[in-house]
């Protein structure tokens, strides 16, 4: 893996290392499908929306840049709403309001002002992908745990995503699982990211 | 050009190019999206009026009601009909519990001409994740109770949970939502017996 990627993905990871975009991330982790949603949705828009900031480019100047931003970002996101709304219903009605506040998503913002503004097009979208694939890690991740413990499953709803296809990912994983209900109401999520960024550090510091 | 011109020039082309991007978005899934509620909405129906007791385009046969008192609604709310052979067969009544444990819960019930309900459908809840939502049929099977039942066969004294000396069950840990649904279910009985089973006598 190149040290660019790597970067992007491991080392400064915007969920566990940054902890930047912690509210969606802890909001719609509860189950591995709609922390796949979201985590597709912020990939999409990160890439898009480095793209386009890099593109403009040369008309940006400092005075107005941060309007610009905002006006790229909050339109991709309200067309990629719709989109999810057409074509995935079911999905964009569970993840509901998070969809329209990955506005608000401070590694967008973040990415467009440090990384695309300043770089050349190919290089903008990389840092897009990457840093939106690091971010939808963590997310996926949290979520299976959180599905694991907190309803024995992994899958459940995934034809939300894949269509009839979902139905054969479900997985039970215990049968006659009662549940525990802490790992899916917002406390759990905390907990479950709280231990990731332990594990992180300790296998940091080994290096 | 100074930047007193140019600033607000490239603010005006990146606006007028943006809502082009959203106005393109909003006309090719405009639609898609209606034809997805439309979809939704049919699929949660036809739990309530079974695609064996009506033959008529559900979203087209409805009657708007705003019932405060009795159906403890908050805003205008659509009465969906189902007809067979032009006759109404099914009505699906929704009626808004507001004294869940946390906040509203919608409802819609099916009933039939003779009074029976068909089906129960929790349109929104949101009560406690384990407890109070077992409601929901996907979570528990607490509501089926309610299937064939009847102000004729359950007298309305004994529409309430157990635990209040009524006829159906509770669940474990939850009296108050299960008690909230109860007794919109049986408003939505009242309701129907009010307005609609009268109708059906004048016919016959």
């Amino acid at each position: 893996m190149s040290g660019f990627i790597r970067k992007r993905v491991i080392d400064d990871n915007a969920a566990l290392v940054q902890l930047l975009g912690l509210c969606p991330l802890l909001a719609v982790s509860n189950t591995v499908i709609n922390a796949l949603g979201l985590a597709l949705a912020t990939i999409f828009t990160l890439t898009l929306t480095n793209s386009l900031v890099s593109i403009i480019k040369p008309i940006l100047s400092k005075e107005i840049r941060i309007s610009l931003f905002v006006l790229i970002i909050a339109s991709v996101v309200t067309a990629l709403e719709m989109f999810m709304n057409a074509y995935f219903h079911e999905l964009y009605l569970i993840l509901g309001i998070f969809i329209p506040l990955i506005v608000t998503n401070c590694i967008i913002m973040a990415r467009a002002e440090s990384f695309a503004s300043k770089n050349p097009l190919w290089l903008s979208i990389k840092d897009g992908f990457f840093t939106g694939l690091g971010f939808g890690l963590a997310l996926v991740t949290i979520g299976a745990i959180r599905e694991i413990i907190g309803s024995g499953s992994l899958f459940s709803q995934a034809h939300l995503l894949f269509g009839e296809f979902g139905h054969v990912l479900y997985w039970k994983i215990f049968e006659d699982y009662q549940g525990f209900l802490i790992a899916i109401l917002p406390p759990g999520a905390f907990f479950v990211l709280a231990i990731l960024i332990a594990i992180k550090n300790k296998a940091k510091n080994k290096h | 050009m100074n930047n007193f011109v140019k600033l607000p020039l490239i603010l005006a082309a990146l606006t007028f190019l943006t809502s082009g991007l959203i106005m393109f978005s909003e006309s090719a899934t405009h639609d898609k999206i209606a034809e997805q509620k439309k979809q939704i909405l049919l699929d949660s129906l036809k739990q309530l009026i079974p695609d064996n007791l009506h033959d008529n385009d559900l979203t087209l046969s409805t009657i708007k009601i705003f019932e405060k008192e009795l159906l403890g609604h908050r805003k205008e709310k659509v009465i969906y009909i189902g007809k067979l052979n032009e006759a109404p067969s099914v009505y699906a009544i929704p009626v808004t519990a507001r004294n869940g444990y946390s906040g509203d819960i919608d409802i819609m019930v099916g009933i039939k001409t003779n009074g029976e309900i068909t089906n129960i459908k929790i349109l929104e809840q949101h009560e406690t994740p384990g407890l109070g939502d077992l409601i929901e049929a996907k979570k528990g099977n607490w509501i089926q109770q309610f299937a064939n039942q009847s102000l004729h066969k359950t007298v309305e004294k004994q529409w309430k949970v157990k635990r209040d000396g009524g006829k159906f069950d509770q669940i474990t840990g939850a009296t108050i939502s299960p008690r909230a649904v109860v007794l919109a279910i049986k408003q939505a009985l009242l309701y129907h017996q009010l307005h609609f089973l009268p109708l059906k006598e004048e016919k016959s």
